[in-house]
């Protein structure tokens, strides 16, 4: 526990936190007109005392912007992981711990899944079922999907051979008892560490389907969003594209490190 | 042998299970290809004749029979983008993305191997928090922010590099290669920062194994221990993760092409993504799937010849 106020560990949850309490009370607190007020005679300003960040094309404040653009990346991060954790878990568990062919036809289909890169599967699943916020966390939660599922399916399988659980099939416990009071438990920790660092990617990968345009769409304000906005404008106005990007940069690193962290402190074998 | 063949065997499964999901996931498009190539508004009467003539009423079964025997056969179509056929676009496309992908590869490496084992050898001291430091905040950008600060930097400021567009490497080979610089360095560095982590983790669990004292206790120079006996048993677990990492940079191209108009496969699979181009979106993702995990398969290849214990177990 100590390992969280000290350190990296202190950095990344003091990011980590910070970051959820905008997300969630910054909605709640400043009005959406504040970040979409548009102001035509101070388009593109620099930082000023009135505009902390300075202001977009349109004369927006950057600040308000992106204050209010963490609550929409970080949903859509947030779902995406969940969604992913949904699926992956149920096919992880079987496969790993019933092993034999369910688990040989599921991983191999897992594999060959695996060989799409994730953006790639996002962007074509979110250019499939037309871009907007739900297929955003959709394309990017089935993008996803795989890579959670072979994780969970290693670490069933290790704790499937674990001489608990040998000791409990002994004693007569059923397979779905024993999923959920033996190995459900057991491979939480991995779990937990997973999600983290997924949700630093799925960050990333937000921002990146937006950016393309194939993610959230106007007039929804997401980080990625507000960088692809700024593409026209960067020769006279570069803070445009720095004021998101470091709202990107900030959160990714403190999930990494808080994941991090959590890694020394919940699985401590894959210590680095 | 029996080894390689099994592989091989594997390889070609996974082939056909790519196409099959690749052919699957563009079919959920609402819309097909004779409403694409004739727009929404067009008199139903000819819309059904030309879906009849597409042999788009076929099962699907048929459907897709016709489409993996043209990919075999080397018809792969014509784009309704570009109105070019797909094949020689997609190989003159891929040209322009091994450039990038082999020199971000480059970069990464060159700098990621002796960071890492510079980390490595100091360990928890300030040369391992710096190296460590600047690698989490690699990892943690976005590349496309990596390459907007780029072109900020050293196109738009210093004037040093071109910010956009390809310059084919047997028409002016300088030219190519200041064209893909900044586009490689842009998706180069986060890789870098991941294989840094990757090297130093591997260093410090190759440094505390018995051969390493053995090493020192014959009397050789530390220099000799990290660099002949450390590093050469670091080499092959960092090549597989950097072979591994080809599926991300395939991902990351798409990003990184886009941004600065770099006209290779990512620009291309965008261009078909924007466009709903169904015949060339199926083109371009199968190539990219394939490409990926023939480049997995070499890796594991490789891997055995360099390292001859795993041909034992």
């Amino acid at each position: 526990m100590r390992r969280f106020f000290k350190g990296k560990g202190l950095i990344g949850t003091v990011i980590v936190l910070a970051v959820l309490l905008v997300a969630v009370l910054a909605p709640l607190v400043i009005p959406d007109s504040f970040a979409t007020q548009m102001n035509m005679r101070a388009r593109l300003s620099g930082p000023t005392w009135e505009h902390f960040f300075g202001t977009d094309q349109l004369g927006r404040d950057l600040f308000y912007r992106v204050v209010l653009g963490a609550q929409t990346s970080i949903m859509i991060a947030g779902a995406a992981v969940l969604m992913s954790i949904v699926i992956g878990l149920p096919l992880g568990i079987v496969s790993g711990y019933f092993g034999g062919w369910i688990d040989n036809v599921l991983m191999r289909l897992v594999d060959t899944l695996l060989s799409f890169p994730a953006l790639l599967l996002a962007l074509t699943i979110s250019a499939v079922l037309g871009p907007n916020l739900t297929n955003t966390i959709i394309a990017i939660g089935v993008a996803f999907t795989p890579f959670l599922a072979r994780i969970i399916r290693g670490e069933a399988l290790r704790v499937a051979q674990m001489p608990y659980v040998e000791a409990a099939r002994a004693a007569g416990t059923t397979d779905a008892w024993m999923i959920l009071r033996h190995i459900l438990p057991n491979i939480m920790p991995a779990i937990i560490v997973q999600s983290t660092i997924s949700l630093a990617f799925a960050i990333l990968a937000e921002a990146g389907l937006s950016f393309l345009g194939l993610g959230t769409q106007p007039p929804e304000a997401s980080w990625g969003l507000m960088i692809q906005a700024s593409r026209d404008y960067l020769d006279v106005a570069p803070w445009t594209a720095l004021v998101p990007g470091a709202a990107v940069a900030m959160t990714v690193l403190g999930l990494n490190l808080f994941g991090d962290t959590l890694r020394d402190v919940l699985d401590p074998r894959t210590e680095t | 042998m029996a080894y390689i063949l099994n592989r091989l065997l594997s390889v070609l499964l996974t082939l056909f299970l790519i196409s099959v999901i690749t052919f699957a996931v563009t079919n959920i498009l609402p819309g097909d290809v004779a409403m694409m190539i004739m727009g929404t508004q067009s008199n139903p009467e000819a819309l059904a004749g030309l879906r009849e003539t597409l042999g788009l009423n076929d099962p699907l079964v048929v459907q897709y029979g016709r489409w993996i025997g043209g990919l075999l056969t080397g018809d792969w179509g014509q784009s309704l983008v570009f109105k070019e056929a797909i094949g020689p676009l997609i190989a003159q496309k891929v040209v322009a993305s091994s450039l990038i992908v082999v020199m971000s590869m480059a970069v990464a490496l060159i700098a990621a191997i002796p960071l890492g084992v510079w980390a490595a050898v100091h360990r928890d001291r300030w040369q391992d928090s710096t190296s460590s430091t600047a690698a989490l905040v690699g990892v943690s950008l976005p590349d496309f922010f990596w390459g907007i600060m780029l072109i900020l930097l050293f196109a738009r400021a210093l004037g040093w590099l071109p910010s956009s567009g390809f310059v084919h490497p047997g028409d002016d080979f300088l030219g190519a290669i200041r064209h893909a610089f900044l586009p490689s360095l842009a998706l180069g560095l986060g890789l870098m920062a991941h294989l840094t982590r990757m090297t130093r983790a591997t260093m410090i669990g190759i440094m505390g194994q018995e051969f390493i004292r053995v090493a020192r206790a014959k009397g050789l120079s530390e220099r000799e221990v990290v660099w002949s006996y450390g590093l050469r048993n670091a080499v092959g677990p960092v090549l597989t993760v950097a072979g591994l990492q080809i599926g991300y940079l395939f991902g990351s191209i798409i990003v990184i092409e886009s941004l600065f108009n770099f006209t290779g496969m990512g620009w291309l699979t965008y261009q078909a993504l924007l466009n709903r181009d169904i015949p060339l979106i199926q083109s371009t993702v199968f190539v990219i799937a394939a490409v990926v995990m023939l480049t997995n398969f070499l890796v594991d290849l490789l891997y055995v010849v360099i390292d001859p214990r795993i041909r034992l177990s």
